[in-house]
């Protein structure tokens, strides 16, 4: 017994290019048609993709991470070919007949925003702030030298405390300061969580650095490297701050289509 | 794979990122968060995937780094060894952060420093 793994909803996307792709479990990717809608998908076995299993599978890193990769190859490589809609991962069908009913019923909604899709992509953009470009304003030069008494500890603690606050709203200030700036320059663009220092890994090379924007933004193909410029920009006279971009992406933060006012 | 999507197709002369591969972190927080929901027949609870994503963001740099450093405890039990280690990484901070207080105190001289008392010190 096999059940269905979903990818993405594509159009227009030439079948070979699936060609030879491993998916989940080792599986050949295919296409499951629907009118002009398709989905790449490839066979699981339904008894060890069932809600249980999968569950349990998700919860363990080494394989969450090899099918979060595995997930990813497939939409990336659909993505390079056509218009994608990226799926959630740890999307699961009995059958290749429940697909195309889902597409179906979902055609209108999943094709005006492919037509909002193609031709574009997600670019990533991470902006790291070191302890330096947060802490202008520091206390510390008037600060009481050693000797100054409990009370001056306390006074002490109480400004330290306080040009934290002050760096995080800094941070927060900046960080949107950016991201209108980075929204011009784009099609659209959504804010993720700030990623944890430790999380980011080797993107962090100070140890101190914290991130103060993770955003994503929806860039016409053929501007690519024009808003990857552009955003570095947006940094330059910016003391202390530090930018990264990554992608091309497939646009997985864009998958719900435009929001107001954006076209 | 070396890049989130390769931009060769895509008639990108120069990609923002050519060939540094895409982080882990990246690629989760897209599959997991991002992507749209469909009614699978079969499929993740949101909620359930909502708490491994909060437990991922605690342990991603110890999938990274461990591996790179050829530890890899926390294939064996991932629930209890992540939490094994954000305990231990809390306590060392702590007992840092304690240090510094400590020092900060001993140099701020006129205040007599004050002895933490535990039931053992009492009943001596």
């Amino acid at each position: 017994m096999t059940a269905t793994w979903v990818y993405a909803v594509t159009r227009d996307l030439d079948p070979a290019v699936l060609d030879d792709l491993e998916g989940i479990g080792g599986a050949r990717v295919r296409e499951v048609h629907e009118g002009q809608l398709s989905v790449a998908a490839s066979s699981v076995d339904a008894g060890a993709f069932n809600e249980e299993s999968l569950q349990r599978r998700l919860a363990d890193p080494g394989e969450l991470e090899a099918m979060a990769r595995t997930h990813h190859r497939v939409i990336g490589t659909a993505a390079a070919a056509g218009t994608v809609l990226p799926l959630r991962l740890g999307t699961v069908y009995r059958e290749d007949d429940r697909v195309r009913t889902m597409l179906a019923e979902r055609e209108p909604e999943f094709a005006a925003t492919l037509g909002w899709l193609a031709g574009r992509a997600e670019c990533g953009v991470k902006v790291w702030a070191s302890p330096a470009a947060l802490a202008t304003g520091s206390t510390r030069g008037e600060a009481p030298g050693p000797g100054g008494g409990g009370a001056a500890y306390l006074s002490r603690r109480r400004d330290e405390l306080a040009a934290r606050d002050q760096a995080s709203r800094r941070a927060a200030e900046t960080a949107a300061g950016i991201h209108e700036r980075l929204g011009g320059l784009a099609v659209a663009g959504r804010q993720h969580q700030p990623q944890d220092t430790r999380a980011a890994g080797e993107r962090s090379t100070g140890a101190q650095e914290v991130m103060v924007l993770n955003g994503a933004y929806l860039v016409a193909v053929a501007g690519l490297a024009e808003f990857a410029a552009g955003a570095r920009a947006a940094v330059a006279d910016l003391a202390g701050f530090r930018l990264d971009v990554t992608g091309p992406w497939p646009p997985y933060s864009f998958a719900d289509g435009p929001m107001e006012g954006e076209t | 794979m070396t890049q989130p999507w390769n931009p060769a197709h895509a008639g990108m002369s120069r990609p923002p990122r050519r060939g540094e591969p895409a982080s882990l972190a990246d690629i989760l927080e897209r599959v997991l968060d991002k992507g749209i929901v469909v009614a699978g027949d079969i499929r993740v609870d949101l909620l359930d995937i909502e708490l491994l994503t909060i437990r991922l963001r605690l342990i991603i740099a110890s999938v990274d780094r461990a591996r790179e450093m050829g530890i890899d405890w926390w294939e064996h039990d991932p629930a209890l060894s992540s939490k094994a280690r954000d305990l231990e990484q809390e306590n060392r901070e702590l007992r840092d952060r304690v240090g510094e207080l400590e020092a900060e105190d001993q140099s701020a001289g006129s205040i007599p420093r004050q002895r933490v008392t535990s039931p053992s010190d009492t009943a001596r």
